[in-house]
């Protein structure tokens, strides 16, 4: 009998839960970690397991049918799990706890859980409980959350509204307002302030589990664009390429890490959404390209960040940190990320941003312009800050502070799918593509 | 397929698999967490250079043997959308296998010098694998018939070179101007990938010959007449002007020169800076398309050539002078493509590269040499002079050397230009956002980064 991926859903849900329970009765940093790590192996294999089995066919989780494994779902799947796997292969033993193990599980359920929701309500109010996840980070580990919780709030008073009113004002409304707050929660600007200050404060894992996954195209691909208004999407659209510009120039002027790394991936978080929000196939297939590297690629800068943070605390751009002999392993891994961020030949970044400034041409080449040159000042940002953690003067130190053998399974896996995925760019694109024409075709329908 | 055609596709893949050896050899040693030893990464990398010239040179010997003016290597469609064609496709040509095997000569020298050169250098196998991945690059870019392809290798050549500027990285001059460089490259970068764009609005595809038509190098077809090609011709003469150092982005070249002597020799005095020029090279029936475009190419040229003669004169350490008296010469190959003078271009392009790797290799020991001369007549040499500078007045003697001693001011033009308002404005933006983020958390002023 084989196995759909519905079932193979289940237990992407249910095995975090498992180990979340399990942790109840662990005791020490050592056992908590390893509960968690066996929790997340056992769900990426699970993941790929959807993934695999998915084959063009859609397929509900067992007993809910508003949780269905689809197109869109299926390739996120594992790349979200290899996300939350990468999260605590590069946190360190010092920094392990049972909460912050327990939100990494948590997390672990809600993204593919909210991936898969077919259903509106459901997806709504999962995000709403994904959304409190950072603010239990900051509220537990002491730390001002009213940056957060100023933007937050709103974002999730405007989802709810948007939603129960669908039925009592005009579709034009309800689509505004989802818009209005998914640009929110994608940190589209002028609505962006809250990103840069969430990885300052809270725990670069918590932040990047929340920011990476980028859950607002879920819901931006499955609430607003079956029915938004061209000229909404269209407005839409451009005030992210304006985000996209705006904060790879921000990135390339920062002096602390962490700023740094949110702006960013804002910038390539944007640029996703710019895709979608262009309503053309061409820009909807970059888009849905895009996503699954930029996940993987940011993933692994933040594994390296997060790697170094932990040996040698938070760290400033603005001077030459030269760590390159202690940690080549990570510098490798930043570098190869890092060129898997801006596009380069070779990784899997590459294709997807080819294909989405080639189909920008359709705007004018003055957008294939602007997004190239988003291209060259997140290649300008991620090289400088290579430059400051690697190179400079070599600091003493009287401990090796060489990779663990835990980091560099997690070295080893960043460099294999950011390297060779790209290998398989031809299939996804062919695959997203059919996809994007899916995705479009309830527009053709619109008045 | 007749015998020597499929011959000259085998010869033309080897040639660009070669690279990929070492590289394979590098990447598994890192995940296998081991270290390979000095005498197997120089006898890898000799034995990729060597075996890489003997199949480059063989496949020339065949085309002429042949009478084949040129042979088209296609390995298929990789990824093909409505607005995007990614096609691998190489192209066997004068052009193409010229530079190919100064590629492989150039490279083959160098590698034997840079294995005693570097010798317990710390960095020796990342020098080598950046120089495979130099390899791999300047193999795509010479052989690609589609401008994707090109792009490719354009790119991997630029990483490759700003990471060997930033070679000796204890430092913090080599990854500044490895930085500055970088900027450069990425800003030739954007302008190839939106010409790659514009090709494939022309024609449905980036092939160079859905441009030129299929003909040997460097006839075209006759009808490359209209805007649209001034303006494709015009993101290829950006593009090649970040690569090529031209004005007014010549001042990255001395920059260079921070990396250790071998890289300078093969980078920055033979085949990254040539790189502009083979481009514009291959894509010359373009430059013919309106006049003020060749001449635009033409005054680039020039004016790069007379900048670089004047800076290179006074210049005090070697390789500066050596960066400046190559850019001279770049500049002079381009106003040659410029006036249409393409095999002449392509013969001054081959020997120049020779030379001028000779001369960077021969620096460090002429410096010694100069010493031990010093030392044995008791005095310095006294300096060459021409004739010309004391003939001018006094004034403009002083104008030109203030002149030459700033580079031409093209550094400071781009630091005013766009540098300093770019990260003004920035900065500026970042200020504000502290303070925003700092009131809605209710403290006054900027935030810490903390």
């Amino acid at each position: 009998m084989s196995v759909e991926s519905g079932q193979w859903l289940l237990l992407v849900l249910a095995l975090p839960l498992a180990g979340a329970v399990s942790l109840l009765k662990a005791q020490g940093a050592e056992s908590f970690a390893s509960r968690t790590l066996t929790a997340l192996w056992a769900q990426t294999a699970a993941a790929l397991g959807v993934w695999l089995t998915h084959a063009g066919k859609d397929s509900q989780l067992p007993g809910v049918g508003t949780v269905s494994v689809d197109a869109l779902a299926a390739p996120m799947v594992p790349v979200l799990a290899f996300l939350h796997l990468l999260t605590l292969l590069g946190t360190a033993k010092s920094d392990v706890t049972r909460t912050g193990c327990v939100r990494v599980l948590l997390s672990s359920v809600l993204t593919p859980l909210l991936f898969c929701c077919v259903d509106g309500g459901m997806l709504i109010g999962t995000m709403a409980l994904f959304s409190l996840l950072p603010a239990w980070d900051l509220l537990s580990g002491g730390r001002p959350a009213r940056v957060f919780l100023l933007y937050f709030t709103p974002f999730i008073l405007l989802l709810a509204s948007g939603w129960l009113v669908r039925q009592d004002v005009g579709q034009v409304w309800t689509v505004g307002l989802l818009l209005l707050a998914l640009k929110l929660c994608g940190g589209i600007f002028p609505l962006h302030g809250w990103m840069p200050s969430l990885f300052q404060r809270a725990s670069f894992a918590a932040a990047s589990l929340f920011v990476l996954p980028m859950v607002e195209v879920v819901a931006t691909v499955r609430l607003v664009l079956p029915s938004a208004p061209a000229w909404m999407l269209e407005s839409g659209s451009w005030a992210c390429m304006a985000t996209a510009i705006y904060a790879s120039g921000m990135a390339v002027v920062q002096a602390d890490a962490r700023r740094f790394f949110a702006f960013l991936a804002l910038s390539k978080t944007s640029l996703v959404m710019f895709g979608v929000l262009s309503g053309t196939l061409s820009g909807l297939t970059a888009s849905l390209c895009l996503w699954g590297p930029v996940v993987l690629c940011l993933a692994g800068l933040g594994y390296s960040l997060r790697a170094l943070e932990s040996r040698f605390g938070r760290l400033s751009l603005a001077e030459h940190h030269g760590h390159y002999d202690q940690v080549p392993g990570l510098a490798l891994v930043f570098l190869v990320s890092g060129l898997g961020v801006v596009g380069f030949p070779g990784t899997v970044g590459f294709v997807p941003m080819e294909l989405l400034i080639s189909g920008s041409f359709q705007h004018g080449l003055w957008a294939c312009g602007l997004l190239a040159a988003v291209a060259l000042l997140n290649g300008v940002s991620m090289l400088r800050a290579y430059f400051a953690f690697f190179t400079g003067k070599r600091p003493a130190t009287s401990v090796s502070l060489r990779e663990t053998s835990r980091e560099r399974v997690g070295i080893v896996l960043i460099l294999v799918a950011v390297i060779f995925a790209g290998w398989f760019s031809p299939s996804v694109v062919e695959a997203r593509h059919e996809l994007a024409e899916r995705l479009l075709a309830p527009r053709a329908r619109l008045p | 397929m007749p015998a020597a055609e499929q011959l000259l596709t085998f010869l033309g893949l080897a040639v660009l698999v070669a690279p990929f050896v070492p590289l394979a050899a590098f990447l598994g040693a890192a995940l296998a967490g081991r270290t390979l030893s000095e005498r197997t990464v120089g006898g890898l990398i000799q034995g990729v250079a060597w075996s890489g010239l003997i199949m480059a040179s063989a496949a020339g010997a065949v085309m002429l043997a042949t009478g084949t003016p040129w042979h088209a290597i296609e390995l298929g469609d990789w990824v093909i959308t409505a607005d995007y064609h990614l096609k691998f496709q190489f192209l066997l040509d004068v052009l193409s296998l010229s530079y190919v095997v100064l590629t492989f000569v150039l490279c083959s020298v160098i590698a034997a010098f840079s294995t005693r050169y570097l010798h317990r250098e710390r960095g020796y196998a990342r020098f080598f694998v950046l120089f495979s991945v130099f390899l791999l690059g300047m193999l795509l870019a010479s052989l690609a018939d589609t401008c994707e392809t090109l792009f490719v290798g354009w790119e991997m050549v630029g990483l490759s070179s700003v990471l060997l500027i930033a070679f000796f990285q204890d430092r913090p001059a080599p990854p500044r101007n490895g930085l500055r460089v970088w900027i450069v490259y990425r800003f030739g970068d954007a302008a190839l990938m939106l010409a790659a764009i514009v090709m494939h609005e022309l024609n449905g595809a980036g092939d160079f010959d859905h441009i030129v038509g299929r003909h040997a190098w460097p006839e075209h077809d006759p009808l490359l007449i209209g805007p649209h090609f001034a303006l494709l011709g015009v993101l290829f003469v950006l593009a090649a002007a970040g690569k090529s150092a031209l004005a007014p982005f010549s001042g990255w070249l001395p920059r260079a020169m921070e990396g250790p002597t071998p890289s300078s020799a093969i980078f920055y005095g033979a085949l990254s800076v040539h790189l502009g020029a083979f481009l514009l090279l291959r894509v010359s029936p373009i430059l013919d398309s309106a006049p003020w475009l060749s001449a635009l190419v033409v005054g680039l040229g020039l004016v790069t050539s007379a900048v670089a003669f004047l800076s290179g004169r006074v210049q005090t350490d070697i390789k500066s002078a050596l960066a400046f008296a190559s850019l001279t010469q770049v500049g002079l190959i381009i106003a040659e493509i410029g006036l249409g003078l393409r095999w002449l271009a392509l013969i001054h392009l081959l020997g120049h590269a020779c030379l001028r790797t000779l001369q960077f290799l021969r620096a460090p020991s002429l410096l010694h040499d100069h010493h031990q001369l010093e030392d044995a007549i008791g005095e310095r040499p006294a300096p060459e002079r021409p004739g010309w500078e004391d003939r001018l007045p006094e004034g403009l003697r002083h104008r030109l050397y203030r002149f030459s001693i700033e580079r031409g001011h093209l550094d400071a033009l781009l630091d005013r230009l766009v540098a300093r308002p770019f990260l003004a404005l920035f900065r500026w933006f970042d200020a504000r956002e502290r303070a925003w983020s700092g009131f809605l958390e209710g403290r006054s002023g900027r935030t810490d980064d903390r």
